[in-house]
């Protein structure tokens, strides 16, 4: 048993080797069988279109999305302002391209306090069951129920500011019951299974149970659940802007955009105006989910490529 | 069961207290109250028609002790009254949760009428281009945000086609607030619910029936010679939706507080809209009786979707 290392010259060795090929990392596997999936391919390169296009907007459009031109309200598209402008005076075009920092910025750091405050309250309850299960579940229960838009105005009058990292903060203390429920039900099911008993009776502690045995084990589904998160937090910040929740003007998001030209004129008569954010924000969470769903695919071992 | 039931009903009190003392205390450290942005230029010393309208409110008392009177009054029946649209809470809830009711059963219905029976035909034909094509098409409606559909519905039925109202859950004329008028104004917003939620029923329909009819049951119901439609009907349907039965009772909780967003787009005077104007004027005992019935409909919809999970599956036993 000394061949640890493969070479095809070597013909009686370890199983792995036995079909003349090297062995694969399951990670690797995995990348395997989502570089097959057209749609999620399609999806992750408009979405990196859509991320470089909100990083570089200065390189896009030299107009500033927070000026507002008083002398030239409401005007349609045009040469000075592509899409026109709004009521305000807002240059359309330029708050489309760079509101997609915010609504990306909400998405992603959401999905992270979301996730690590899951991965910890759910592996906790979890794992040790009993009166911590309980008590997390019930503050689950509590969360659920919790009035998210009288937070928001609480928070914006303390700490005296309307930025986006209110919102951020509001999103992500109310968006994580879900996401716990779920890592407790994973960690629940793990706990029985033989593997941890195995590391338990060779003398791991609970730590080292949780983080190098458990963890490694819930990561597929976490990262598939974490893609669909983004979506959902940034279909959220629409949602608020859309009842006047949101991103306040003359900080530019999407659902902010969208949600100015709501009136009955604008929808009417100014398709420009209304169209692009809400295509924007469609096209982004299609684009996320495809790619969650490939990476489903991709890291349930029953798939075949 | 019975034991279960009392015992899941007496643990929604101590559930309730919690959220009610929080939404209380978040509530007054909001800046400001509804009395605050009274600007009638005929008024000579606003400051003190706003004292005296505190006081009259017992504004000016410590928080504890408005918590106490107000919960006390409120299990008597007394919800107080609004300081905005001036008229008891009670007959400003009774019509937004009426309103509210008929849309959301609206949508619900809609949502298994067709979400069900789509998820079992793709079922019935895995694989094939049917089934490619309506996964497709209802993947794509999952991923649509609601209120995108509920916009593009608005621009095509309400603005184009001028046969369906923007806004508003009654309209004018002689049959203003018949069912039927109820209806007319609910069914955009009815149908922007249902075609996001539509999706997720068929999908986990089609799973669902898809895992069932690998089961050895299924096979041994084969093997003795029943026919395709018995093993159908008798055998997969009736496992499969158990599943279902789960999302259908969460469904039950969020049937009046689920379509906030949806209601302050379409204006439509329902629970949703109450909350939103309430939170938007400080009027503190709207969003206090609003907060408690979302609360109760969510814990209730919970268990039933509990006792429902045991009614249609015998292996769960509650004790």
């Amino acid at each position: 048993m000394s061949a640890q290392v493969s070479t095809p010259n070597d013909t009686n060795i370890e199983v792995t080797s036995r079909r003349g090929r090297p062995s694969k990392s399951p990670t690797r596997m995995a990348f395997e069988r989502f570089m097959v999936n057209k749609a999620a391919i399609i999806s992750t390169v408009v979405l990196l279109l859509i991320v470089i296009m909100s990083i570089a907007a200065p390189l896009i459009t030299h107009v500033s999305p927070t000026h507002q031109f008083l002398s030239s309200t409401d005007t349609p598209p045009g040469p000075g302002h592509v899409l026109g402008t709004d009521q305000s005076g807002f240059d359309l075009f330029s708050r489309d391209v760079y509101g997609g920092r915010v609504d990306l910025l909400i998405g992603f750091v959401d999905t992270v306090i979301v996730m690590t405050i899951a991965m910890v309250l759910g592996g906790l309850a979890g794992y040790y069951g009993g009166w911590i299960d309980s008590l997390v579940m019930r503050v689950c229960d509590f969360m659920f129920n919790f009035p998210f838009l009288l937070l928001i105005i609480v928070l914006s009058a303390i700490f005296n500011t309307t930025s986006v990292w209110l919102l951020i903060l509001v999103i992500g203390l109310t968006g994580w019951p879900g996401m716990t429920r779920l890592v407790r039900s994973l960690f629940l099911n793990l706990r029985e299974s033989e593997f941890v008993l195995a590391s338990r009776m060779s003398g791991a502690g609970a730590f080292r149970i949780i983080f190098r045995h458990m963890v490694p084990n819930v990561m597929g589904v976490m990262v598939v659940q974490a893609t669909f998160a983004v979506a959902g937090f940034i279909a959220a910040e629409a949602a608020l802007a859309v009842i006047g929740f949101g991103v306040k003007p003359p900080t530019p998001s999407w659902g902010d955009v969208l949600s100015n030209s709501l009136g009955y004129f604008t929808l009417a008569t100014e398709p420009y105006a209304w169209v692009p954010p809400a295509a924007l924000i469609t096209i982004t969470i299609l684009c996320i989910n495809f790619i969650g769903d490939g990476l489903r695919d991709a890291f349930d071992p029953s798939f075949e490529a | 069961m019975g034991t279960y039931i009392t015992r899941r009903l007496l643990g929604m009190i101590p559930m309730l207290f919690f959220i009610t003392v929080a939404v209380f205390l978040m509530m007054h450290a909001a800046p400001g109250n509804a009395f605050n942005s009274i600007m009638n230029p005929a008024i000579k010393d606003p400051q003190a028609l706003i004292a005296s309208l505190e006081a009259q409110n017992f504004l000016n008392k410590p928080l504890w002790w408005q918590y106490f009177h107000w919960i006390g009054l409120f299990v008597t029946g007394n919800w107080g009254f609004s300081f905005a649209q001036h008229a008891p809470v009670i007959d400003l809830v009774g019509p937004a949760i009426q309103n509210t009711l008929i849309l959301s059963v609206m949508a619900e219905i809609i949502t298994l009428a067709i979400g069900i029976p789509l998820g079992v035909l793709q079922s019935r034909k895995p694989y094939s281009g049917f089934d490619y094509t309506t996964s497709v098409v209802s993947f794509i409606l999952f991923s649509v945000p609601y209120f995108i559909f509920a916009i593009l519905l608005i621009y095509l039925f309400a603005i184009h086609l001028r046969i369906f109202p923007a806004q508003g859950a009654v309209g004018t004329g002689p049959n203003a607030g018949s069912l039927l008028d109820h209806i007319y104004h609910a069914l955009l917003p009815a149908l922007s619910i249902s075609l996001v939620s539509l999706a997720f029923y068929s999908r986990n329909t089609r799973g669902s029936m898809l895992e069932v009819s690998r089961k050895d049951y299924v096979r041994t119901a084969y093997a003795k010679g029943l026919m395709e439609g018995k093993v159908f009907s008798k055998h997969v349907l009736r496992n499969a939706l158990i599943p279902l039965i789960t999302f259908f009772g969460l469904d039950i909780g969020n049937l009046v507080g689920g379509a906030v967003i949806l209601e302050g787009l379409f204006s439509y005077q329902g629970m949703g809209l109450l909350t939103i104007s309430a939170v938007n004027n400080r009027d503190y005992n709207v969003i206090m009786a609003t907060t408690i019935i979302f609360a109760v409909a969510v814990l209730l919809g919970n268990l039933l979707a509990d006792i429902l999970y045991a009614v249609v599956d015998p292996r769960i036993r509650y004790n």
